[in-house]
């Protein structure tokens, strides 16, 4: 289990976080978790695909960063590659914790941040401060906390999301059949995406319900990402070189 | 114009009943006016025999068919995944003495000559071992997929065990809700002849008549329409398969969360042999005997013996081994045990169940002077399958070498053995059960299943020639292969509760 802890300026006080981009920090993760609200951000840098979580089954949409585990793409010497980093990665080692409070007998469970202490970001002598001298919070973790909350109820939303996208029929499984420059044929298999002929068949009131809720744009943005496909396949034989 | 069977009537509401009802309904549009009419008429207080608790993997794509969701199933009908019939004891009665016929056929089947090679490359180790990953996902409990499979989608081939009762129940409100099937209860009383000896109607107690032009016949041992109306005579099987009687038990597991087997488990007696079929709630188990061999003294003995002085109720069931001469007569045919019933050994009721509704429903609307031709051609198939049915079935005592009671010696008499089963065996000794050697396109056993059963029982086959196909190299490949399929499956499949669990929970996604 990784030592997750809560946040707090006396045990954390020293804190710093390794902001650099790159493997030895764990960013050598070959999809990020997204959520509908950051589709917009990510369509022109990443393909958005929808897959399983194996450990709930549960369908989660991600940004695809390489082909197989461990590689992504967007790393360079130079650090991450693309304008634009997706908010689970940018939000590494914090994280939501859940505290319960009760006042006056209410109990009430509240969202707070939490640090993964194994991260190997976490350091006391290099990187951003998290808390000032005299224990105020920093520029750098007031980012933290905001797009912690972002991420937060991006997630929350997301059953909601995937079921109405099921309900409407709107996913659809496709392999990704990859050729490199080399002639080389690689099958990637248990992606999800937007079925465009369902969605060009939805009849007026579930296109309300859709756009209501800010999913139509989410719809859209995600069928256009697939064109980094091709970004990500020529990263690919770059970095081997074909 | 001629006249076209539209109006189906069903007569028994048990699994064959609305299995039937539901595989007719799914394809044939009961809505419209021109469409085939389903009406079932269930005895209100007969009660089905819920036998059949197994499946094969034939029903994922029946259900499917039907509309249904396989997480509902799992819920509402206590089902399980199975992936392999275990046969223990059946060889040589030992207590090590054990194989498997899983649903897969062999990694590389029909390829090359696998079972020559696994002679000469793999002899110590059992043939369904090497050639599939089946036994060692059973071995450890393993489910056929993962949480992250969609609905009826499989990693390994797999059929289910289930709650009959349930089952029917689960079908009835899809048959009726979703389905257009008409439900009427009441008691059949009579049935009214037409002229050319057909039946007319059927009377009922407060329905009065009930018209159609197709009557099918799913009443159970009863028989009413096809046995009792018509005659149609019995054949019986007790010569070939003696086991006549069936004891039943059901039994709690020690622990909520113990492993659920993912395979069903013969276990072979002094005068039978014992099925255990493990549901996420109970096991379900019983003792198939020979009365002619045992006593029901002796053979609930054997079965409270087997479930180590488990006290719980047993429920006797006479089997009467056998089918109908014809099974479909006149406008009647029948479907499920009112057309035969045969010991459970293979599971093969449902499935018999769910080819015949397929081949009624595929040949419907017919007209009447066409039903001769359908019925004509429905009787010679079916008289097929049960022959093909009766030779696997024999196929299991004839190879036993146990010789600890007249039951097994009487099993191995040549004059009980049917004469195309004696003729295969003449061929095997010299050459492997080819595909060749079972002609029909859906062949109820492949010969991928006489292979499980030949190896796994130590069949003697003498390896005459090495043919130019016979590659060592080939065959290694698929059985390396196998073994590397097999690991990776382990790594990364739950268990089987673990799935049936997560199904009830949160259920799984149809893609």
């Amino acid at each position: 289990m990784p030592n997750i802890q809560l946040l707090n300026n006396v045990d954390h006080k020293n804190l710093r976080v390794i902001t650099d981009r790159s493997a030895e920090y764990g960013d050598n993760q070959w999809f990020a978790p997204t959520f509908a609200h950051e589709f917009r951000n990510l369509q022109s840098h990443y393909p958005i695909v929808f897959t399983k979580n194996p450990e709930t089954g549960q369908f989660q949409a991600v940004a695809l960063l390489g082909f197989e585990v461990d590689e992504n793409l967007y790393l360079t010497d130079e650090g991450w590659d693309a304008m634009y980093i997706p908010l689970s990665i940018v939000r590494q080692p914090f994280l939501i914790g859940f505290q319960q409070n009760n006042e006056e007998g209410v109990t009430s469970v509240e969202p707070v941040i939490s640090v993964n202490m194994d991260s190997p970001r976490i350091s006391e002598t290099q990187g951003e401060p998290v808390f000032l001298e005299h224990g105020g919070n920093s520029e750098y973790l007031e980012q933290i906390n905001s797009l912690l909350k972002i991420v937060h109820e991006g997630h929350e939303r997301n059953q909601d999301f995937v079921d109405m996208l099921l309900g409407m029929d709107l996913l659809e499984s496709f392999v990704l059949d990859v050729e490199l420059n080399d002639g080389s044929e690689h099958r990637m298999s248990g992606f999800y995406t937007i079925n465009e002929t369902s969605l060009r068949g939805l009849t007026g009131d579930d296109l309300v319900i859709l756009n209501n809720n800010g999913y139509l744009e989410a719809v859209y943005m995600a069928i256009a990402s697939l064109a980094n496909i091709s970004t990500l396949v020529e990263k690919k034989n770059r970095k081997m070189g074909l | 114009m001629t006249k076209l069977t539209r109006r189906i009537v069903i007569v028994g509401g048990g699994s064959a009943g609305w299995l039937t009802a539901g595989i007719l309904a799914a394809e044939h549009s009961v809505s419209s006016d021109s469409g085939v009419q389903i009406t079932l008429v269930e005895s209100p207080d007969v009660n089905p025999i819920g036998v059949g608790e197994g499946t094969w993997p034939s029903m994922r794509h029946t259900l499917q068919k039907m509309g249904l969701s396989e997480t509902d199933f799992v819920r509402e009908c206590d089902a399980a995944f199975k992936q392999a019939s275990r046969f223990d004891r059946w060889v040589t009665g030992e207590n090590n003495d054990s194989y498997y016929h899983p649903f897969t056929p062999p990694h590389g089947f029909g390829e090359v000559n696998l079972a020559s090679q696994w002679r000469a490359l793999a002899p110590d180790q059992p043939f369904a071992e090497v050639v599939s990953h089946q036994p060692h996902l059973c071995a450890y409990g393993l489910a056929p997929k993962q949480i992250t499979a969609p609905e009826w989608a499989a990693v390994a081939n797999y059929a289910y065990h289930l709650d009959a009762g349930k089952f029917g129940q689960f079908l009835q409100k899809h048959c009726v809700e979703k389905l257009g099937v008409k439900h009427i209860l009441d008691h059949v009383k009579g049935v009214k002849s037409a002229d050319n000896g057909d039946i007319e109607s059927l009377l009922t107690e407060a329905h009065g008549a009930i018209e159609g032009d197709l009557y099918i016949d799913c009443t159970g041992f009863s028989s009413l329409l096809l046995g009792q109306h018509f005659g149609v005579p019995f054949i019986s099987l007790k010569d070939s398969l003696f086991c006549d009687t069936a004891l039943a038990m059901q039994v709690p597991y020690p622990e909520p969360d113990s492993p659920v087997a993912s395979v069903t488990i013969s276990t072979a007696q002094e005068a039978g042999w014992i099925w255990d079929i493990g549901l996420p709630t109970r096991r379900g188990t019983g003792y198939v005997y020979s009365s002619s061999h045992t006593s029901d003294d002796e053979a609930e003995s054997v079965l409270r013996h087997y479930l180590q002085d488990f006290d719980g109720n047993a429920r006797k069931i006479p089997i009467n081994p056998g089918h109908r001469e014809l099974f479909w007569h006149r406008n009647c045919v029948a479907v499920g045990i009112s057309a035969g019933f045969i010991e459970p050994l293979e599971a093969s009721a449902l499935a018999l169940i769910e080819l015949s509704a397929a081949m009624i429903r595929d040949e419907l609307p017919v007209s009447r002077e066409a039903m001769e031709i359908v019925s004509e051609r429905y009787n010679e198939r079916f008289r097929y399958r049960w022959d093909r049915i009766i030779d696997f079935l024999k196929l299991h005592y004839v190879l036993s070498q146990r010789s600890d009671s007249d039951f097994w010696l009487d099993n191995r008499k040549p004059e009980t053995i049917p004469g195309h089963l004696l003729r295969l065996l003449e061929l095997w000794r010299y050459r492997p059960p080819s595909r060749r050697d079972f002609h029909e396109l859906e062949e109820i056993f492949p010969a991928s299943s006489y292979w499980y059963v030949l190896y796994g029982m130590g069949f003697e086959q003498a390896d005459v020639d090495q043919k130019r196909s016979d590659d060592p190299m080939l065959a290694r490949q698929f059985f390396e292969e196998n073994a590397g399929m097999t690991e990776k499956y382990i790594r990364g499949l739950p268990s089987n509760r673990q799935l049936i669990e997560h199904m009830v929970k949160h259920g799984i996604y149809k893609i």
